[in-house]
């Protein structure tokens, strides 16, 4: 952290154009946010690189974005039920864990093999557990629409659920009762995926689902909690070294303020397995975005030969798949709820008629 | 507890009382038994009727009305809102305004639906409370004489119908029609709009102060150590005043949670009954 902190730190200038991008990215981060409980981070910290951002001052302002955007979402689930806030905070704890360690593995690698390999190392973790985990969170949905869209406990979850080991814990928003043991790894994991790329929520969500037995909804609403706790302590340590640039922040913070609140109430619209939908489709698509820059790591590394126009187009491919994730995400929460409250209203005039003839 | 099923037939009121043993020959809801007939004439017996939230479903409320006809009953519709339970809030003043604001909604829901009470000539009056259903009942029970039962719609859990409860209650399931709930007064749709602006304009001054002195700004805010608090503190300032702009436009466009929301699961462990139910069952 001293190496970062002693570095000129650039500041860049701000027209309407990025400003904008700022904003829109920040909205459509925010709505999927809103939503899923996590997503957003890694498009606009990539996104704020494009604009010629420093990867650290990337990374803090994006962070002192984050935590109030996932309060205002975590106070908005709350008002509608959703939000388990002793799990959030229970998680939060071991996340902080998790947070440490993967910052401390981050300059380790940074250290070893430079900053080629620190987006190395970064880029194939991404690949490698959105891949499984989006792969099978995508295959549970699919399954559960298939199954007439009521969510089941997961058999894992239900195991561990009956294993009586002290502590116990009860959540009583998520209705699950369970030892505090098995919420710890999924907790640490949160962390160390957060530290590594940015997105906590990809292993926290379903590791709630599926470990510990939360529904969907119960899931990706407190998931803002453990946000809220993780990028308030990461950015209270970015911005004592000075990285944050407020500008920045403020500028998404105005577009995901508006797009969490949506997101939020999305979800009181659409069924539970939709929630998985999206976080699935968006974690497979970036997955391939990121399978896409590994190429050029591995160039940087001298550990594969390609031409430099090669390296532009896969590194553009990679930005634009990146887009893409987000905003096939946002386009099935919107078009979901549209279809939901065009259901509603005809259901209503439908009743109001009956009625009316009854 | 007696559960009365509708018929799916959306419309059709037909209630089918199922039972095993029959514990007073032609018994229903209602019948007091013997004493019944002993009963000064001009204290009538009452229905309760409980809404959780501040509307009422309009299959809960037929019903009231038929049975209440029927048995010559007066009606006590009842709010019930347990969120806004003083003991659990931290801000008094906000949780007084929420209170105000719920009361005023559920007043106006009941005035919607009084009158098909008043045209059957069913004496009614309508309360608002902030407990749980157990604690508002047992609480009426002592203020208010001769309340024979209690039916609510099934927004209310089994788990909130304990032992505690000194009367029968009747839970209303399958198909209840629309809910009686009352559109926000124009008042109250220019009080928001009048809010939406303030918020807009504010946020917008916020913004205007961050940017017209970036210099100023960014010099003091990357200096790192303590003024770490400058960026922490803005961004919360910026997400209340924001935040709250933010929800009211979606408020204003209409785009809100819908009503299927349920706060707060209840617990799938029992309640602790004190006494046994009474399993009061009618063969038809």
């Amino acid at each position: 952290m001293q190496d970062l902190a002693a570095q000129t730190v650039n500041f860049i200038d701000l027209n309407i154009l990025s400003i904008s991008f700022l904003f829109v990215v920040g909205f459509i981060g925010g709505l999927v946010s809103g939503f899923i409980g996590s997503g957003g981070a890694f498009v606009l910290t990539p996104g704020m690189m494009s604009l010629g951002v420093p990867g650290t001052v990337a990374v803090a302002s994006n962070m002192c974005h984050k935590f109030p955007k996932a309060m205002v979402g975590a106070y908005k689930r709350w008002k509608y039920g959703q939000v388990d806030i002793k799990l959030g905070l229970v998680m939060a704890v071991s996340a902080g864990a998790g947070v440490w360690v993967g910052i401390n593995i981050q300059e380790w690698v940074l250290a070893k093999w430079g900053q080629a390999g620190s987006n190395l190392y970064v880029s194939v973790s991404f690949v490698v557990i959105l891949v499984i985990v989006g792969g099978y969170v995508f295959y549970d949905a699919w399954k559960t629409s298939r199954s007439g869209g009521v969510e089941k406990v997961c058999a894992l979850a239900k195991w561990l659920q009956t294993i009586n080991l002290p502590p116990m814990m009860h959540f009583k928003t998520a209705n699950v009762r369970i030892s505090m043991w098995f919420t710890i790894p999924i907790g640490f994991a949160t962390g160390m995926l957060a530290a590594t790329i940015a997105v906590g929520g990809f292993i926290g969500v379903p590791g709630m689902i599926y470990v510990i037995g939360a529904s969907g909804l119960v899931a990706s609403a407190s998931e803002l909690v453990i946000a809220f706790v993780m990028g308030f302590g990461g950015t209270v340590k970015w911005a004592m070294h000075g990285m944050v640039d407020i500008r920045l922040t403020l500028i998404i913070l105005g577009g995901s303020l508006l797009g969490v609140q949506l997101g939020a109430i999305g979800t009181t619209y659409v069924k539970e397995h939709m929630i998985k939908i999206v976080m699935g489709t968006i974690m497979l698509i970036v997955a391939v975005s990121r399978a896409l820059a590994v190429p050029t790591y591995l160039k940087d590394l001298d550990l594969l030969t390609i031409s430099d126009s090669t390296t532009k187009v896969l590194m553009t491919a990679s930005f634009i798949s990146m887009c893409i994730a987000l905003s096939v995400g946002a386009v099935i929460i919107l078009g979901s709820m549209w279809k939901a409250k065009r259901a509603e209203t005809a259901k209503k005039a439908g009743l109001a008629l009956e009625r009316s003839y009854g | 507890m007696m559960t009365f099923r509708k018929n799916k037939e959306k419309g059709k009121q037909v209630a089918e009382v199922r039972a095993s043993r029959p514990a007073v020959s032609g018994a229903e809801p209602g019948d007091g038994g013997p004493e019944g007939r002993d009963r000064p004439p001009e204290i009538k017996r009452k229905i309760l009727v409980v809404g959780k939230g501040p509307g009422f479903t309009t299959g809960v409320m037929d019903y009231a009305a038929n049975l209440a006809e029927r048995l010559g009953y007066d009606i006590i519709a009842m709010s019930l809102q347990p969120s806004l339970d003083q003991a659990v809030k931290f801000f008094p003043p906000y949780n007084q305004h929420q209170r105000a604001r719920f009361a005023q909604r559920a007043r106006a829901a009941w005035e919607m639906a009084e009158p098909a009470f008043k045209s059957q000539g069913i004496g009614c009056e309508h309360m608002v409370r902030f407990e749980d259903l157990a604690r508002a009942v047992k609480a009426l029970n002592h203020e208010v004489k001769r309340i024979d039962f209690v039916i609510t719609d099934a927004g209310i859990t089994d788990e909130e119908i304990t032992g505690e409860i000194p009367l029968p209650v009747f839970s209303i399931s399958g198909y209840q029609g629309d809910q009686v709930m009352a559109q926000e007064p124009q008042a109250g749709r220019s009080k928001l709009m009048g809010k939406t602006v303030a918020l807009g304009l504010g946020a917008a001054a916020l913004y205007a102060a961050v940017f017209l002195n970036t210099g100023t700004i960014m010099k003091y805010f990357t200096r790192g150590g303590w003024y770490a608090a400058l960026p922490v503190a803005t961004v919360f300032l910026f997400s209340f005043v924001h935040g709250a702009f933010a929800s009211n436009v979606w408020s204003l466009l209409g785009i809100e949670a819908t009503k299927k929301v349920q706060p707060r699961v209840a617990p799938t462990r029992p309640a602790q009954r004190k006494r046994p139910r009474p399993q009061l069952r009618i063969d038809t």
